[in-house]
């Protein structure tokens, strides 16, 4: 099954780029399919020759080897302030001014859960099917490290919010397709380190430099139970985190700007192994495209070790991805496993939720991405419409305004899959900014639909709304369309003058060739005939004189 | 109370038989019952003088103050005395005590999510030696611990 997965990657490599260019790309630089669009800006001289050679072996390895993958994804939530404190959290503030003694750690200051951190918590928690822990608590994660202002994080250690959930995806068509269910171990509350950057000075050998806005920024970690087996399915599990946080609006789930961080472990072992192998995490991950490739590249890392009988030379280790040379390194070996003295953290009280209170975050949850994907299906959508459609939060509510005020399913999946989402991209702008409303595009496609025009006046008109607005009816009048029976006759009654041949032809049986008459008056009218009223009177005059 | 406090203490002296670490939970354990598991190994079978003298050299190295040889003397025979103090306290049968998360009963002190500027964040600022203009300078690090 895995072997089929990868037998496909390789050569469909492009049609990842067809794909891709369906999808948009808005405003705010958020990628929709965040793997497509990074492979194609910066991979394309590299990947083509040694891709090819990568699929063969990644198949030859997957007959011997299964991988094991677990992905830690840490979620920047998109509250007003900090986690333990009232600092505003905003991102790209000058440094250094989003502080105060909590979040700076100075002596003395107490730390206080912002209520919205839990709402937060819950939301995400049951969006993942977990179990919620009615009574949770905080802990203290003590090192030393620079961005660290009270040297430990305040974070959830054995009791976290949210425990023992699943997440189902759907793996896209390019990669084989099919349903896929991964578990989730736990969801839990922390706050985040600040910033720790490289001097611009020049002086690289001397100092770094700290920035403490997002010292206290509050994070939800996810862990996942280790049950990706590839570089696609870790790739899904990340996209659909990402979608999932922002259909509920907990997030902006921006991998680029660091909102969204997933790291990764994996681990391989002999096919029919029951013990797991030595794990490997790998970080620097900025994409899910990086991601499946460092995950490509390191089960053939070790599954070379295991061939050439050095399967000791994989050691429990971090190793960074580099995205410049398609390759993991390793960073400096660990000397043992962290001790992180774990206690209780006193300063703050036990964090307790009601069920009157979890049932009403519950039953103001948004239908889910995985529900979207469903019901699309369920409408008659191909499975590619539905990933498309249903990937966005906004494309999907807007697709759901449209067929709610009675469009074709069909007929509106296409607009927004073909022209609606190539003028976005080219536009650079998201569904939201469209000046074309849910409820002209549905007028749009009845008007169509009832040949009141033609497909090629409907497309004309789909670019002047989604331009500069207005209503489909005044576009129509604006357009000057052919509508008068009689003016549509002549021009009928021209083109068969013009055609004796194929008059006769369809005299003869070729009745298809209706199709050829209807498409030189429309020629002669530019496109302005009524196309019901076209057809109708041309089929009496074809079928009529002798 | 006293199992967690134990969890405390026990988790910064040396390993002994569970080192706890995020990374070895996996589905099968179900968190409320871990703890319960825990504070029932502790609490069952060791007497304080089974408890093993704590490290200190290890302990002053993970919490970064440094100390003479005779200050290590002197700290470890007055840890051992608090180590041996819980010692005593795991003798109390609380096998039909459900382990409590904290001493205290309310929880709750929540905070709304209202953004407020700090107002004296320039002597914050003032106040750290190495802060240069924009940011605060630090040594190089290479590794994280």
């Amino acid at each position: 099954m895995s072997t089929t997965l990868f037998r496909t990657i390789q050569p469909n490599h492009f049609t990842l780029l067809t794909t891709a260019l369906l999808r948009t790309r808005t405003k705010t630089s958020r990628h929709i399919s965040v793997r497509c669009q990074t492979s194609t800006t910066t991979q394309q001289p590299r990947t083509s020759a040694p891709k090819n050679h990568g699929s063969n072996k990644l198949d030859e390895i997957l007959k011997d080897y299964e991988a094991v993958i677990g992905i830690e994804t840490h979620v920047q939530l998109s509250t007003s302030t900090k986690a333990f404190c009232s600092c505003p959290n905003s991102y790209g503030s000058h440094p250094n001014t989003s502080i105060c003694p909590v979040c700076m750690g100075l002596p003395g200051a107490l730390p206080v859960l912002s209520s919205k951190v839990v709402d937060f918590g819950v939301r995400l928690g049951l969006a993942l099917n977990c179990s919620l822990s009615l009574k949770s608590k905080f802990d203290r994660k003590q090192y030393f490290y620079p961005d660290l202002p009270k040297g430990y994080q305040i974070s959830q250690f054995d009791v976290p919010i949210a425990s023992g959930g699943y997440v189902d995806v759907d793996i896209p068509l390019e990669f084989g397709g099919g349903h896929r269910r991964f578990g989730i171990t736990r969801v839990h509350m922390e706050e985040d380190a600040g910033k720790l950057l490289h001097s611009d000075a020049g002086d690289y050998s001397q100092a770094m430099i700290v920035d403490l806005n997002r010292a206290g920024v509050p994070l939800l970690e996810i862990v996942s139970e280790p049950d990706m087996r590839s570089g696609v399915e870790a790739a899904e599990y990340g996209s659909e985190m990402q979608r999932i946080v922002r259909y509920l609006g907990v997030s902006n789930g921006n991998m680029q700007e660091g909102s969204l961080r997933c790291d990764v472990n994996i681990s391989i072992r002999p096919i029919g192994q029951a013990e797991f192998g030595t794990k490997v995490e790998i970080k620097n991950l900025n994409a899910f495209s990086a991601m499946s490739r460092a995950i490509d590249y390191e089960i053939t890392r070790q599954a070379l070790l295991y061939n050439q009988g050095q399967a000791d030379k994989i050691v429990t280790e971090t190793r960074l991805w580099d995205e410049g040379a398609q390759k993991t390194v390793t960073m400096r070996k660990k000397e043992g496993l962290a001790d992180y003295r774990y206690f209780p953290e006193p300063d703050l009280p036990e964090v307790i939720l009601t069920q009157e209170y979890v049932d009403s975050i519950r039953a103001s949850l948004p239908e889910l991405p995985e529900a979207k994907r469903r019901r699309y299906e369920a409408m008659g959508l191909g499975i590619q419409d539905v990933l498309f459609l249903a990937n966005d939060v906004s494309v999907a509510e807007y697709f759901d305004e449209v067929i709610g005020k009675g469009a074709d399913v069909k007929s509106a999946a296409n607009w927004l899959m073909s022209d609606i989402a190539a003028y976005l991209k080219n536009e650079e702008l998201s569904i939201s900014d469209v000046k074309l409303t849910p409820h002209e595009l549905a007028e749009l496609i009845a008007a169509i639909k009832d040949e009141t025009i033609s497909g090629k006046i409907g497309k004309q008109i789909l670019f002047e709304l989604l331009a500069k607005g207005g209503t489909v009816q005044g576009m129509i009048k604006e357009k000057d369309l052919i509508t008068d029976p009689v003016e549509i006759e002549k021009m009928i009654m021209k083109v068969i003058s013009e055609s004796p041949k194929q008059l006769e032809q369809y005299r003869s049986g070729k009745t298809k060739l209706q199709g050829f008459f209807a498409g030189q008056v429309m020629k002669m009218s530019k496109g302005k005939a009524n196309p019901a009223l076209l057809n109708k009177i041309l089929l009496e005059k074809l079928n009529a004189k002798e | 109370m006293a199992t967690r406090a134990l969890l405390a203490v026990v988790t910064a002296s040396p390993p002994r038989m569970i080192q706890i670490k995020a990374s070895t939970f996996s589905s099968s354990l179900k968190f409320q019952r871990h703890i319960t598991t825990i504070a029932r190994s502790f609490s069952s079978d060791t007497n304080p003088s089974v408890l093993q003298p704590p490290d200190v050299s290890r302990l002053a190295e993970t919490a970064r103050i440094s100390l003479t040889p005779s200050e290590i003397e002197e700290c470890g025979a007055k840890i051992r005395q608090v180590i041996d103090w819980f010692g005593q306290l795991q003798q109390v049968d609380v096998s039909s005590v459900e382990p409590a998360i904290r001493a205290e009963m309310e929880g709750g002190n929540l905070r709304e999510d209202a953004p407020e500027t700090f107002e004296n964040r320039e002597s914050i600022r003032a106040s750290i030696p190495s802060f240069d203009e924009v940011y605060l300078k630090v040594p190089k690090v290479l590794n994280k611990e």
